[in-house]
C-alpha cells in the first residue's frame, strides 16, 4: 500500500477493518514507525479512557428492577396512530368480504329489476323502475335522476354475457381478491417478524 | 505526519474509512441463539403486559444502560435515576419496537437521550478550558494516582459535545460497532465516525499529560 494509513487506522483500531482492507493495513503498519505511532497514541487513548472505573452499585439489581417496576405503568402504551392502524387491519378481511357481498347484492337486485321489467313481471314497480330507466318523468331533476337510473340500472344488469356489468363485476371482484391475497402476505410476514 | 484527531484532513480520513467499511461484507456474527431467543420471548411476554418478563430484560441490561448514562452525565447517582426513566419509557415504548435491531441498541437509543435530555435541562455547559487537568506522576502512591487519572478522565469526556461525547461512551465502553452506533444515535455511520474521531482528538488534547505518562 502506497502512503500511509491514517485515514483507516481509527476504523483499523476499532475492529471495523476486515478481509483485504485489515490486511493491507496490517502490511503498512510492520514498516511504518510513523503509522505504529500514531495507532499507539489511539491504543493509548482507549486504555486510559476504560481505565476509569465504572460507576459504583449504588443499588443491588433486583432493587434497581423492583425501582422499575414500581413505575411502570398498567401496560406499555400503544400511539394512537397504531391503534387505529391495528383496528383497521384486523378489520380488513371483513370489510373486504362484506363490499364483495355488497357489490355481488347489487348487481344480483340490479339484474334482476331490469329482467323483471323487460318481462313485465313485478306490477307497477318494475314498469316505473324501467320507465324511469327510459327516461321517464318530468322536469331538469327527474332526467337527472332517470339518466343516471338508466345508467346504472343498464350497467349493473350486464348488458349481455360478456358486457359491462360482467366486466365491472370480475374486475371489482379480482380488486378485492388482491387486496385480500396482500392482506394475507403481511399477515403471513407479521406473523414471521415476530417469530424472528 | 500530524497528531491524531487533528481536524485538518478529518474529512478525507473519514470518506476512506466509510469506503472501506462498505466494501466489507461477511460480517462474523457472534450470538448464542439460545440467549436471543429467550430475549425475543421476554420482549414478546412484556409486550403483551408482562412485568415480571420485562423485570428480567431490566436485569439483563441495566448495567449497560447504567453505564451508558454515568459515562454521558458523570454523575453516578444522576446515572441510576435516568437509567430508571430510561427503562419506563422501554416499557411505555415497548410496542414500537421491532425485533429487526437489538433489544439492546433500542434501549440504549432510549438512554442516550434520556440522558441529552437531563443534560439540556441541566444546561450543562462545560467549558473545556475551565477544566484543568491535574498533573501526573506527583501522586504519593499509585492509587491516589489512578484516581487523579480517573477524573480527568471523567472531566475530558464531560468537555465534549453531548453528541460525540455519546459516540465516544458507546464505542469505548460499551464495545459497539459502527453500525450499532449509528444505529442507537439514529445517525449516518459516516457521522459515528466523524463524531469518534473527533471525540478522540479531544482527547488526545485534554489528555495529553496522562497519554505521555510512563
Amino acid at each position: 500500500m502506497r502512503g500511509h494509513v491514517t485515514a483507516l487506522l481509527e476504523a483499523y483500531h476499532d475492529g471495523e477493518l476486515h478481509g483485504r482492507r485489515r490486511k493491507d493495513v496490517e502490511a503498512h503498519l510492520a514498516g511504518c514507525e510513523s503509522c505504529r505511532a500514531e495507532l499507539r497514541s489511539l491504543q493509548a487513548i482507549s486504555a486510559l479512557l476504560r481505565e476509569s472505573p465504572a460507576p459504583r452499585r449504588l443499588t443491588p439489581p433486583d432493587r434497581f428492577a423492583a425501582q422499575v417496576n414500581l413505575r411502570l405503568p398498567a401496560a406499555p402504551e400503544q400511539p394512537a396512530w397504531q391503534r387505529l392502524l391495528h383496528i383497521g387491519w384486523q378489520a380488513a378481511p371483513v370489510a373486504l368480504f362484506a363490499a364483495w357481498t355488497f357489490i355481488q347484492a347489487a348487481f344480483l337486485v340490479a339484474g334482476a329489476v331490469f329482467i323483471a321489467a323487460q318481462l313485465g313481471l313485478g306490477g307497477s314497480l318494475a314498469a316505473d323502475l324501467l320507465q324511469l330507466s327510459q327516461g321517464g318523468g318530468t322536469g331538469i331533476a327527474a332526467s337527472s335522476l332517470s339518466d343516471l337510473w338508466s345508467v346504472v340500472l343498464q350497467t349493473l344488469s350486464g348488458g349481455g354475457p360478456l358486457g359491462w356489468g360482467v366486466t365491472l363485476n370480475l374486475a371489482l371482484s379480482a380488486l378485492i381478491a388482491v387486496l385480500y391475497a396482500s392482506w394475507l402476505a403481511s399477515w403471513w410476514v407479521r406473523g414471521k417478524q415476530q417469530r424472528v | 505526519m500530524r497528531q491524531i484527531g487533528a481536524l485538518p484532513g478529518q474529512a478525507n480520513r473519514i470518506k476512506a474509512g466509510v469506503s472501506a467499511l462498505k466494501e466489507w461484507e461477511g460480517k462474523p456474527v457472534e450470538n448464542s441463539a439460545a440467549s436471543e431467543q429467550t430475549e425475543r420471548d421476554l420482549i414478546a411476554r412484556s409486550q403483551q403486559g408482562d412485568k415480571q418478563a420485562f423485570g428480567e430484560l431490566v436485569l439483563r441490561h441495566r448495567q449497560g444502560v447504567i453505564n451508558v448514562v454515568y459515562r454521558m452525565c458523570g454523575d453516578a447517582n444522576l446515572a441510576e435515576d435516568v437509567a430508571q426513566d430510561a427503562f419506563v419509557r422501554a416499557w411505555q415504548n415497548l410496542r414500537s419496537y421491532r425485533p429487526r435491531s437489538p433489544f439492546r441498541n433500542w434501549v440504549y437509543r432510549i438512554a442516550a437521550n434520556a440522558a441529552l435530555d437531563v443534560l439540556r435541562a441541566e444546561k450543562e455547559t462545560a467549558d473545556v478550558d475551565s477544566l484543568p487537568l491535574p498533573a501526573t506522576g506527583d501522586g504519593p502512591d499509585a492509587l491516589a494516582e489512578r484516581n487523579e487519572r480517573a477524573e480527568a478522565v471523567r472531566r475530558a469526556v464531560m468537555a465534549l459535545p453531548p453528541s460525540s461525547r455519546a459516540a465516544l461512551v458507546l464505542r469505548e465502553y460499551e464495545g459497539l460497532q459502527y453500525q450499532e452506533i449509528a444505529d442507537v444515535l439514529g445517525i449516518p455511520i459516516g457521522t459515528v465516525m466523524s463524531r469518534l474521531s473527533y471525540a478522540r482528538g479531544r482527547m488526545a488534547e485534554l489528555l495529553a499529560p496522562h497519554l505521555e505518562a510512563p
